[in-house]
């Protein structure tokens, strides 16, 4: 005779609303050997199955409870991406409780002001690095009771200190509260509403402090249906399954990677592959080869730079049948962009031609040969970087979206994709452009709760018959696509009364491989003028070869040749450009643009305002007669 | 993972010698292309089923133990050691003593191969640890002379223990590969007779070519395996630097005698297995040449790889015949007219006195023998090596296949 013994809480049929943690027992339940999640550990890809993922989450959820974690508390997260993070947030929004992600980079002043706005009660962080960060404000965050730590180095000058505790104990104690209470982390998930709050995602903040946007279980719901489970955005007509991977990369407080990796990890079940760190993006992508990949168009750009300069170092030879390559890639870039996306005869033939002897090995060597579906989305991207990939043969599509809106908005198809505008509204979805202001506006279940704790300027975000105002310009293309012009607050009015968007001449700027940022300037101005960083690797690289000797960065800036360098650059941009729309004086900033030092936001936007006070002096410089 | 190389979920896979389908299949093919040359049935690669190529590359396998062998000392723990000969030799007459007939004149004990061969890899191996400690007091260029000494010493003793080594310049006749249970009349596998395996036609020398290659192969993997334990990496952090290696808590003394009893055992084996393929050897067989011929395998294969040892075998057993087969191609190049035989002829000697670069006349007029012809070569071949490719053969295939996994990249 045999027994079957079963846990009380053991993975079990789906109750209550599908909120994430719903999900991942109901994998637990139906695949518990399916490899889940994977994370580079001495060498390997260490694998973790959705029956690992589930027991780890409800550990966590316990340990929650333990805490004194309940219901709409706020639970922040200060890590890079690694599956503590993931876990962490599906154990707090099984206790029907609130994840607040930072970004690693974070600097402790907004720390603080991210965890006291928050009010958050139980902070994890993932090194002694972020935990100096919120220890230095410790004394202005009341409401926060314990720190949770996954590495324990560096932690010894805090052990007597009973805020902290290590992620094993957490567990631990959530293992023995398991015991003492079987089945509560289930009972409150059956309690859980597409109403209740599961995160908070911090807006960039490019103009003052950041808000934190509510997202609901009905918005995560509505997005999982409309974006996620859309079967019609992917070039093969299948929906997103646990045969997929995806290299999770960016940081998961970002709206878009938590949709592109973990919502929809647990929803349609792909594999997260969590990349080792930034820096090693582009050799993680070679061992994952994910099949769906997501970027932001700096990463695009980065990674269609270093074709460019490998490209340009390899012996000639090889520069002989890289170059015809990416002539060939060219061509059928501006065949497909001439026709929405889709190869002609002509092309087929040509990547037919080029597949085997270039456009394979270098697919393969970027990470990219077993991409199905790739897309770039949460920024401005330049339609020529989007070219050259479209003829590589990856199948790239520009999408936009925003916090606000669970990041549904548009969405460029395949068959319709429509390289320069960020393509067509969602089934299911209204979109409208304001006929007085030209502002985008979107209505569908995804819009997001309100700003926490900020009543009025969830008010702003919204018209008087109930849109969110997304705060872009667009106008219709062909009457179904939308073409961002620009943020309504960054629109340039030159003295002359010309309407210029500075983000579409910033972005041919950036195609170069030597510029890093770029920000156009002239506003109120008789002219356009320009701020450029350049990238410091490829530029320094560039000087070497040229030996033209240099020290530091600054320095590297005020060369006569790399300054003419740019100039090239920039004269390339103003021929494609009206007469009016032409940098006529730039200006290389003489440091590395930095978050810690307010240039930049956390994802690495630029902050216009804050770049004009500190440069002020550059700007005025270049109005001088 | 499948489909995805960089991919390693486990240190199994990460650690696995065919982590590749290209490897596995390339591995399987030349199994089939091995297992069917004496059968000459590949069409092109029938040639190598000619007895004398048979012959060849049944050499070719005892020079790959050989040379794995010292590969291990000299490319994987560095301790350079030009006293490879000895060992061989050691290995040698542990055999015939133990394997020789035993109502014969001299030394014999009419042991099977199953004792017998094991047995000089053994004797050589303690050989190899009691020398070791001298490697642990002297390195580089003394430890050279040091072994070099060996090889004197070697000469010496098989030259005059004529009940041994049956005398200078004579010689003896080595114990077979056959395989016995004990001392019966008839072998159970006899490697050296033509027979019938599997209901197919073999001949005898096919059969020692396939147990020369089986156990070459065998070697090969015990090699390979070493390399990639604690104990090759400990070689080679002794190799890479000494002092750094015992700071890090390699024992250097035990890891120095490890290293030379494992490679004399492995030279023991080869001296043993080439005695008993050549059937009668003289004593000078074991000299400095035999020596220096295994530095140029390892040298020009690739000194620390395994691939290169069995490429430099390969190389160094092929080559005399290669350079005979085109001095005999010249020689007849020159004999006839025109342009190529102009050429030709300041190469070559067309007639016992004629001036060439190469005679092939024995002992008569200027130029070099064929064999001589050898040695400049494989002096010319490791000053070259040594200066452009030190990684040997095994390096430039390492430079061919980089280049084409770079693609369209070279870095």
């Amino acid at each position: 005779m045999t027994t079957v013994l079963e846990r009380a809480d053991a993975p079990t049929a789906d109750v209550g609303f599908m909120t994430p943690p719903a999900y991942v027992r109901r994998w637990a339940a139906n695949h518990p050997d399916l490899v889940a999640m994977r994370e580079k550990d001495f060498g390997i890809w260490q694998e973790i199955t959705w029956s690992d993922y589930w027991e780890k989450v409800l550990d966590a959820a316990h340990g929650l409870l333990a805490l004194g974690v309940y219901e709409g508390d706020r639970v922040s997260i200060h890590s890079e991406d690694r599956p503590e993070w993931v876990i962490l947030d599906m154990a707090t929004v099984a206790v029907r409780a609130i994840t607040v992600g930072l970004y690693p980079t974070n600097p402790p002043a907004e720390v603080e002001y991210l965890l006291s706005d928050s009010g958050a009660v139980v902070h994890l962080v993932e090194d002694q690095e972020q935990a100096d960060k919120v220890m230095s404000v410790i004394g202005s965050l009341p409401d926060l009771g314990k720190i949770i730590h996954i590495e324990p180095r560096g932690f010894r000058k805090w052990r007597d200190d009973d805020r902290f505790i290590a992620w094993d104990d957490f567990l631990e104690l959530g293992r023995g509260h398991r015991q003492a209470n079987p089945g509560m982390v289930e009972q409150i998930m059956a309690q859980a509403t597409g109403d209740d709050v599961i995160t908070l995602v911090y807006t960039s903040g490019t103009t003052g402090p950041p808000k934190g946007a509510m997202l609901t279980n009905a918005n995560f719901a509505f997005n999982a249906e409309v974006l996620i489970a859309n079967e019609d955005r992917t070039p093969d007509r299948k929906p997103l399954g646990p045969e997929d991977m995806i290299l999770t990369y960016l940081p998961l407080c970002h709206v878009a990677e938590r949709i592109f990796s973990t919502w929809s990890s647990v929803s349609r079940g792909p594999c997260l592959n969590f990349a080792e760190s930034i820096e090693t993006v582009q050799q993680n992508l070679r061992e994952i080869q994910p099949t769906i990949f997501f970027a932001v168009p700096r990463i695009w750009e980065r990674i269609h730079a270093s074709i460019a300069i490998k490209g340009r170092d390899a012996t000639w030879f090889k520069r002989v049948w890289f170059g015809t390559g990416m002539k060939m890639a060219r061509y059928i870039g501006d065949r497909r962009v001439a026709n929405d996306g889709d190869h002609t005869a002509a092309s087929r033939i040509v990547y037919a031609i080029g597949y085997p002897i270039v456009f394979r090995p270098l697919k393969e060597r970027i990470g990219l040969r077993r991409v199905r579906y790739a897309t770039s989305g949460a920024a401005p991207i330049a339609p020529e970087v989007l070219r050259d990939f479209l003829g590589m043969g990856i199948p790239l599509f520009e999408l936009y979206g925003m916090t606000e809106n669970s990041a549904v908005a548009t969405t460029n198809y395949p068959g319709a994709n429509k390289v320069g505008t960020v393509g067509m509204p969602y089934q299911g979805t209204e979109l409208r452009i304001d006929e007085d202001t030209g502002e985008i506006q979107t209505r569908h279940p995804g819009t997001f709760k309100g700003y926490w704790n900020k009543p009025d300027k969830t008010a702003e975000a919204f018209t008087e018959d109930g849109w969110l105002k997304t705060g872009d310009v667009g106008v219709w293309v062909d009457g179904t696509h939308v073409k961002i012009v620009d943020r309504i607050k960054d629109i340039i009015i030159t003295s002359g009364g010309k309407n210029v968007s500075p983000s579409e001449i910033e972005n041919s700027l950036k195609v170069s491989p030597y510029v890093k940022e770029a920000m156009v300037i002239g506003d109120g101005r008789k002219y356009l003028t320009a701020l450029i960083a350049i990238e410091s690797e490829v530029v320094g690289d560039w000087a070497t070869r040229r030996q033209i000797p240099y020290t530091t960065y600054r320095d590297l800036t005020t060369k006569t040749p790399v300054i003419e360098l740019i100039q090239g650059v920039v004269d390339e941009v103003n021929q494609k450009t009206s007469h009016l729309e032409n940098i006529r004086k730039f200006r290389l900033i003489p440091k590395e643009l930095d978050h810690e030092d307010g240039e930049l936001t956390a994802t690495q936007k630029l902050k216009r305002s804050s770049m004009s006070s500190m440069f002020g002096e550059l700007i005025e410089d270049m109005y001088r007669s | 993972m499948r489909g995805r190389p960089l991919l390693y979920t486990t240190y199994e896979a990460d650690q696995a010698l065919l982590n590749t389908t290209t490897k596995k299949v390339m591995l399987g093919l030349l199994l089939v292309v091995l297992a069917t040359i004496p059968f000459q049935v590949v069409p092109g690669l029938d040639f190598l089923g000619s007895d004398d190529w048979l012959r060849l590359l049944s050499t070719t396998a005892i020079f790959v133990v050989g040379a794995l062998g010292l590969n291990l000392l000299t490319g994987l723990a560095g301790q350079v050691s030009l006293g490879h000969a000895f060992f061989m030799g050691v290995g040698a007459y542990t055999a015939v003593w133990l394997g020789g007939p035993e109502d014969g004149p001299l030394l014999g004990l009419g042991l099977p191969i199953w004792i017998w061969l094991p047995a000089a890899g053994i004797v050589a191996a303690l050989i190899g640890v009691a020398v070791g400690p001298t490697a642990v007091r002297v390195r580089g260029l003394y430890l050279a002379i040091v072994t070099l000494g060996l090889v004197f010493i070697g000469d010496y003793v098989f030259r005059n223990w004529d009940s041994l080594s049956g005398g200078a310049q004579v010689g003896r006749d080595f114990p077979p590969l056959q395989f016995r249970l004990w001392k019966e009349e008839e072998p159970l596998i006899d490697f050296t007779t033509p027979g019938t395996w599997f209901g197919v036609e073999v001949s005898g020398l096919a059969k020692s070519f396939f147990l020369l290659i089986a156990i070459a192969a065998l070697f090969t993997l015990l090699a390979k395996n070493l390399q990639r334990t604690r104990v090759g990496r400990a070689f080679m952090s002794i190799r890479d630097r000494d002092i750094a290696a015992e700071i890090m808590g390699v024992d250097e003394f035990g890891y120095k005698l490890l290293a030379f009893g494992i490679s004399s055992f492995f030279a023991g084996i080869s001296g043993a297995l080439l005695a008993s393929f050549v059937v009668r050897v003289i004593p000078e067989r074991w000299d400095l040449f035999l020596s220096v011929q295994f530095i140029a395998i390892i040298l020009i294969g690739g000194a620390g790889t395994v691939t290169g040892a069995i490429l430099g075998s390969a190389f160094v057993v092929l080559l005399p015949r290669l350079v005979g087969d085109f001095t005999q191609w010249l020689q007849s190049v020159a004999l006839g007219d025109g342009f190529g035989s102009a050429i030709a002829n300041v190469f070559v000697a067309t007639t016992p006195n004629d001036f060439g670069l190469v005679n092939t006349f024995a002992g008569i007029g200027p130029g070099l023998s064929v064999a001589q012809l050898n040695l400049v070569i494989y002096g010319l071949l490791i000053i070259g090596f040594l200066i452009f490719e030190p990684l040997g053969l095994y390096g430039i295939w390492l430079r061919i296949r980089n280049y084409w996994k770079g693609w369209p990249f070279t870095y």
